[in-house]
């Protein structure tokens, strides 16, 4: 028989790992062996060294934090929206949040602006259908975010395979995306969309440390990121919620 | 349909309250998990809010086949790691010099059995200490390993790796915790 060394009896003692044939062997050089029962013993008392250490007990209120935090971020409770109103949650959740996005932000405004002008017109009748409405908002909405998704992929790519000096000139890019990403996800949810908002919503975290990376911690943040965004496959997501979207973004309005 | 269940189903619709149940039930083991790992109470609680907070926003993907608390017990995991790596201290592997194939051998004056020996403090001492030389990955895999009773085979999944590099992980996390039995010598 092979000789049993320390990493198998580590496995035997949990009974992971190893082969059913090699785990008899053992057991069978157990029962015989005294000088391999001691080792075995002195692995027991090893592994019994972490069972000394108290057991980690959260704080009293630890739940109530954890919560109040997460609200905090999880925002309002969400609603059905009515479809008649839907219009105009998308309006309000497309207004611009700061004086620099005001400009970049009008050109969606007037879009709808028209949108609602267009379903204005199809819900004079109360038994319209509010269907057709639905789905060119629907649109307006997924050809912006298209485009914020194609500028957002480009700034994944210049984080994961470029240079510091790259990422960092691109700081400006990701503080705007920052700002339209919560507007989308914003209008996203308002129009139902649940899919494409949670997953704006985890795209923000990452726009938000390529726009602010840490002062002096800064090359060990950005690799922290490059890991995250492999890890995650993000560049991935980015591509394959562009694409989902993009059909319906170029039909004509 | 159990209650943690019917509340992930709840929750799935947006139903805040029903999500704040699955908070109250489970934020405990997970802080427990996420101190092991990470050692900082801190960085346990902001690990716990993120694991939260991911799983929120993912109750669409989880599907059922695992029961509710492993599945945020795996998100909680790379939450942690997550912690540590952002604040650097994710920590390479240290060389303990123990490194040798018999390190179950014996050796004369070894404490003889943490739970009764009256150098109590001192073991737990030794013991954090050995904890914190290990690396990210060396400690999580024995977390989970020991106190958890996860398979190999699902640690490596949480922990992206290969199941051979989880048990490597796991051996040089059990050499390091192996030093922490040698005789202990009178401190200068």
């Amino acid at each position: 028989m092979r000789p049993i060394d320390d990493d198998e009896l580590v496995l035997h003692h949990w009974r992971d790992g190893l082969e059913a044939g090699r785990m008899a062997e053992i057991d069978a050089a157990l029962a015989a062996s005294p000088a391999l029962r001691a080792r075995l013993a002195t692995l027991q008392r090893t592994l019994a060294l972490a069972d000394t250490l108290p057991e980690p007990i959260a704080p009293a209120d630890f739940e109530r934090r954890i919560w109040q935090g997460l609200q905090a971020r999880i925002g309002a409770p969400q609603r059905r929206v009515p479809v008649t109103s839907w219009l105009q949650g998308l309006r309000s959740a497309l207004v611009p949040v700061s004086p620099r996005w005001a400009g970049a932000m009008a050109g969606l405004v007037l879009c709808v602006i028209a949108v609602s002008f267009f379903a204005g017109r199809h819900s004079v009748a109360p038994d319209a259908d509010p269907a057709p409405n639905h789905a060119m908002a629907s649109r307006v909405l997924d050809r912006y975010v298209a485009a914020h998704l194609r500028a957002t992929e480009g700034l994944l790519m210049t984080a994961v395979n470029g240079n510091d000096v790259a990422i960092a000139g691109d700081r400006e890019l990701a503080s705007a995306l920052v700002d339209s990403n919560r507007l989308y996800a914003q209008a996203a949810t308002r129009a139902g969309n649940v899919r494409l908002a949670t997953f704006l919503r985890q795209l923000e975290p990452v726009l938000i440390e390529l726009a602010n990376p840490a002062g002096s911690d800064a090359v060990q943040s950005i690799e922290g990121l490059r890991d995250y965004v492999r890890r995650t496959d993000l560049l991935f997501e980015v591509r394959a919620t562009e694409a989902r979207i993009e059909p319906a973004g170029k039909h004509s309005l | 349909m159990n209650d943690g269940e019917e509340w992930v189903a709840q929750a799935r619709a947006g139903d805040h309250g029903a999500f704040r149940r699955i908070v109250e039930v489970q934020a405990r083991p997970l802080f427990a998990v996420c101190m092991r790992i990470t050692r900082d109470a801190a960085l346990a609680e902001d690990a716990v809010q993120e694991a939260f907070l991911k799983a929120w926003r993912h109750l669409g993907d989880f599907d059922g086949r695992s029961a509710l608390r492993t599945w945020l017990h795996r998100i909680a995991v790379n939450a942690a790691l997550e912690q540590l790596r952002r604040r650097g201290r994710d920590g390479a592997a240290v060389d303990t010099g123990d490194d040798t194939d018999g390190f179950l051998d014996a050796i004369e004056g070894d404490i003889p059995d943490p739970h009764r020996h009256v150098l109590g403090d001192e073991v737990r001492r030794r013991t954090e200490e050995q904890l914190a030389r290990m690396s990210a990955t060396e400690r999580t895999a024995f977390v989970m390993r020991h106190h958890h009773g996860q398979s190999l085979e699902d640690i490596a999944d949480v922990l992206a790796i290969n199941t051979n590099a989880c048990k490597q992980a796991i051996f040089r996390a059990v050499r390091k915790l192996r030093v922490a039995l040698h005789p202990l010598r009178p401190s200068a």
